[in-house]
């Protein structure tokens, strides 16, 4: 399970592959002042990553075991968290 | 080779194929939407499989074909022959890449360099033919996109601890490199995952993203189409930057960071007074050259401010400064005086502003990235300091310095082999304590920088800060202009790409996945046919020792109701193997359309090529027959049309003379009689002259003069088959070289197959080729000859007779006899076959004859005696015994014997 939405946070894991970019823009729709944990992200296409930064989504947890992913989501969300 | 790739392969021939075909039609329906659309969608499709491989050059092909096409559909670009032409290149390309491929030989530079060029010449047919308005924007990118890339901007995205790895690595060698990595929108729908890519960028150091444009609402939001643009900082050579994108060579742009760049303090710029007091010191301990006294001055004021301040980030790097095995005063000063303005200093600025520095700081200047401009710096520096009056006491050591500082620029520039001069120059100056000569060898040595060097009076310093500003920036984006010229037309394209893309890709690409959903034929490899060919031709030979076993069971054991059942079950199997065998041979055949469809496109070039006009017209496409068959066809059937093309047809204005249509029409028509395929090929060309061959052979020596004046010119015609005659005078590419139609009648025989050539002088010429359906069974006769079995295949045996001894005469020690008024030579099988029995009669004295075609003469074989016919299933003879030419092959009986086939051709 690459995604679990919880109220208003939506934890990913592993790899979050291209097909779940739609899923996740339609759980977004509606919501506000949404939390992504990448604790346990390893890697994330980038389809997902820009619609998390379309919808401004808020960073709780940057990735801790990839450094790339990090790297390149804390450039992309710098002003969000 | 993985059975994907050679699925891909085997697909990707089909594919061209149907390419080249389609265009072909075209060619004569220019108009027809729909032969259009096909042949979009099978470019479209070759260029989606190929992207499943490692093979760059073909996608950017085929992406190039595809697009070209895409415009074609859409009435944007008009249908021309050139365009075809074009095209019909760009498919023999990827055609010539397959083969590389199937061989596993890499793909060499050359090939990369022509798959960029065919491209190239693809996209330039968009470009020229489509309309003005469509060509405009492409201008417009190469605005953005020029000189002026943002590097210093983009290197402030970069945190501080990564700048400083990267600064560490460039102190020690590694050249940095931005990537400035711009995705097609398009690239998700392509399976790419270009933060994938950027985090796999050899040396990655840093990624960024960022957003293209701003976000729309989200209910308006694509998700998959990517509007994310990615900055790699890597610490690789360009070359390196430049393999691992290979696939996207137009979405990237590189740009060399040199490490200067790097240095930009950031943080809290909360600050005061405090900072000028720090300022001066250190101004002043860098003025007496005091870099341990900064180094402390540095440590301590760090200590003292917290981390995240503007001016804390400053000292880093400072201290990163300092660390350098020769500090950068220069860059040192530009940093500590940004500390006034909390602004970072300009580096892409020249630091050429330093010309003043004391004479201590000039051998400091490193050379760094920004090459040109500090290898000016520096020399001009030292020449200042050689020109200096040569009476201070430490003039060895000022020397010493401008030498070493000397030297540094020339390994660092790769002029190793002027060391040894610099080195002379040097101790002759020490010697002499005059620095004149060094001087004299700096000036021949560089002579570009001599100009504006001059003992610099005030004024001059400042042109010369000005002059080097200038070559600051050409230097720094001279790596960038040269890749950003030649993108800027792909980008330009690309944009266009995305704009066409919109409506129409759509239905594409979401048919796609139902298109795929069911096959409806299988591919097989042939082996396995072959496999099962064998299987069946080996279940044959077992089901024939069932008739035999009955008898056995008869005759050797008495039982005779056993005997009965026996056959009865063999009728059975009989049956059911027939008709298997029958299944399999239809598994194996193949329309004549396989070796039809190349003609299209051969006859069009060959008759461009000869500036004749040819029409080609197929017939009986579907007529099938066993695959050897048809593959056997092609090369003689090519040759054949050739010859019809370069020899047969008269050019436009002899027809036109000889009151012929302008265009010629060359026939080739496929129908099956009985167990035999027929193919005739038949042109309305100037034929062949029966005289002229005649003559021909008779000069070439290869008839008599009683033979030329006796044969008729049916028969004269049919010279054209022997070996080494060519009617052509002239050798060309195409045919004439005289190893044309023997070289066909060879072919076609192997295949048990027959050729008949008719012509009018005038009115053209028609070879009509006779094949078998299939070489799977053959059937043969058996003869006996010295108690010994051998088969005749049943297409050569004409009849059999008895022949009274006394009907046998001798003529010139050849046996020969008159068979309803006709003379056939006899032979004896026993001869021929090297066995010294005599022949055997029978009861009434009589001579078994098999009577055998061979060739369009009639030979009669002297045999023991005749018996039944036998369905065989033919092997040729393998390892040693494959050089007997006598027989054609041999086969298995029911009974378990071989029988040897003979080869009737070697008879004569």
């Amino acid at each position: 399970m690459a995604m679990e939405y919880r109220d208003n946070e939506v934890v990913f894991s592993d790899i979050v592959g291209v097909e779940d970019a739609e899923v996740l823009l339609a759980w977004l729709q509606g919501r506000e002042g949404v939390r992504a944990d990448f604790a346990a992200c390893t890697h994330m296409h980038p389809a997902n990553v820009q619609v998390l930064m379309a919808a401004q989504v808020c960073v709780a947890q940057w990735p801790v075991a990839a450094v790339p992913l990090e790297v390149a989501l804390r450039s992309a969300f710098s002003t969000g968290s | 080779m993985n059975e994907l790739l050679a699925q891909f392969l085997s697909e990707a021939r089909d594919a061209l194929e149907g390419i080249g075909g389609k265009l072909m039609e075209l060619e004569n329906a220019p108009d027809d939407q729909e032969l259009m659309t096909q042949l979009f969608r099978t470019v479209h499709t070759l260029k989606g499989n190929s992207g499943l491989f490692d093979f760059p050059e073909m996608s950017r092909v085929l992406h190039a074909g595809e697009d070209l096409m895409d415009a074609v559909r859409h009435g944007e670009v008009q249908y021309s022959q050139d365009l075809a032409d074009r095209l019909l290149d760009a498919m023999d390309f990827v055609s010539a890449l397959c083969d590389g491929i199937e061989k596993e030989a890499p793909v060499s530079p050359e090939m990369a360099n022509e798959a960029v060029r065919q491209a190239k010449a693809l996209r330039a047919l968009i470009r020229t033919t489509a309309e003005p308005e469509a060509a405009a924007p492409s201008d417009a990118p190469a605005t953005p996109a020029g000189p002026a890339l943002p590097l210093a901007q983009w290197l402030a995205r970069v945190p501080e601890a990564i700048r400083m790895e990267a600064w560490e690595q460039a102190q020690h060698g590694s050249p940095l490199v931005w990537v400035h990595y711009v995705p097609s929108e398009e690239c998700f729908y392509q399976g790419d995952d270009p933060l994938h890519q950027a985090n796999l960028t050899p040396g990655w150091l840093w990624t960024g993203m960022a957003a293209r444009a701003p976000w729309p609402a989200l209910p308006e939001l694509d998700a998959y189409r990517c509007m994310l643009d990615f900055d790699v900082l890597a610490a690789a050579d360009e070359a390196e930057i430049t393999t691992h994108y290979r696939y996207v060579p137009d979405q990237i742009q590189t740009v060399v960071v040199p490490p200067l760049w790097l240095l930009i303090p950031q943080g809290d710029p909360n600050g005061g007074p405090v900072y000028d007091d720090f300022v001066e010191d250190a101004l002043g301990l860098l003025e007496s050259g005091d870099l341990a006294g900064l180094g402390r001055a540095v440590d301590t004021m760090l200590d003292l401010s917290s981390a995240a301040l503007w001016l804390s980030s400053a000292l880093r790097w400072m201290q990163r400064l300092l660390a350098m095995p020769v500090p950068d005063v220069a860059a040192l000063r530009r940093l500590v005086e940004s500390l006034h303005t909390l602004q970072a200093p300009a580096w892409s600025e020249p630091v050429a502003v330093t010309v003043a520095a004391s004479s201590a700081s000039a051998k400091n200047v490193q050379t760094g990235n920004v090459h040109a401009i500090a290898l000016k710096n520096v020399i001009d520096v030292q020449r200042e300091v050689l020109s200096l009056p040569d009476d201070a006491a430490w003039l060895p050591g000022r020397i010493k310095a401008a030498v070493a500082s000397l030297s540094g620029c020339l390994r660092a520039f790769g002029r190793h082999s002027e060391l040894e001069a610099l080195n002379a120059a040097a101790e002759h100056a020490l010697a002499h304590k005059s620095a004149a000569g060094l001087a004299q060898w700096l000036d021949a040595a560089f002579p570009d920088q001599a100009e504006t060097t001059s003992p610099a009076p005030a004024p001059e310093a400042t042109v010369a800060s000005a002059t080097p500003a200038a070559i600051a920036v050409e230097s720094v984006s001279a790596a960038p202009v040269a890749p950003v010229v030649s993108s800027v037309a792909d980008t330009a394209l690309g944009a266009k790409e995305l704009l066409d893309a919109d409506a129409p890709e759509a239905d594409v690409k979401f048919g796609r996945r139902s298109e795929d959903a069911t096959p409806k034929s299988l591919k097989v490899d042939q082996v396995k046919i072959d496999r099962l060919m064998n299987l069946i031709g080996e279940m044959v030979v077992a089901k024939n020792a069932m008739p035999y076993l009955a008898n056995r069971a008869e005759a050797v054991f008495g039982v005779r109701e056993l005997s009965r059942e026996i056959k009865a079950q063999y009728a059975t199997i009989n049956r059911i193997s027939e008709e298997m065998q029958d299944a399999i041979m239809q598994i194996r055949m193949m329309p004549v359309s396989f070796v039809f469809q190349r003609f299209p496109r051969l006859v069009r070039d060959i008759s461009r090529r000869l500036g004749k006009q040819v029409n080609l017209e197929l017939e009986g496409q579907d007529t099938a027959a066993d695959k050897n068959i048809i593959e056997s066809l092609g090369d003689p059937l090519v040759h054949i049309v050739r010859n019809s093309l370069d020899h047969g047809f008269e050019m436009p204005d002899v027809r036109l003379a000889a009151g012929k249509p302008v265009a010629g029409t060359l026939r080739i028509a496929a129908r099956q009689e009985a167990d035999r395929v027929v193919i005739e090929i038949s042109d309305d060309g100037k034929g062949i002259d029966a005289h002229a061959v005649k003559v021909k052979a008779y000069q070439k020596g290869l008839i008599d003069e009683a033979a030329m004046d006796r044969m008729t010119d049916q028969e004269a015609v049919n010279l054209v088959f022997i070996p080494g005659f060519s009617t052509s005078d002239v050798v060309s590419d195409l045919s004439g070289r005289g190893v044309g139609m023997d070289v066909v009648r060879t072919a076609i025989e192997q295949v048990h197959g027959s050729i008949v050539l008719e012509s009018v002088k005038g009115e053209g010429t028609r070879i009509r080729l006779s094949l078998p359906l299939s070489m799977a069974v053959t059937n043969v006769m058996t003869v006996e000859s010295n108690q010994q079995m051998f088969g005749i295949p049943m297409d050569a045996v004409v009849e059999t007779v008895r022949v009274p001894r006394s009907a046998v005469r001798t003529i010139k020690q050849r046996k020969a006899t008159v068979l309803r008024g006709r003379v056939v030579p006899l032979r004896d099988l026993n001869t021929v076959l090297g066995l010294a029995a005599p022949p055997l009669t029978n009861d009434s004295d009589e001579y078994a004859v098999l009577v055998v075609r061979v060739g369009d003469a009639q030979l009669g074989l002297l045999v023991d005696d005749f018996h039944e016919t036998a369905d065989i299933i033919l092997k040729p003879l393998s390892g040693v015994l494959a050089g007997l030419r006598a027989y054609s092959g041999s086969a298995l009986m029911g009974d378990g014997t071989v029988l040897m086939v003979l080869n009737t051709k070697e008879m004569l």
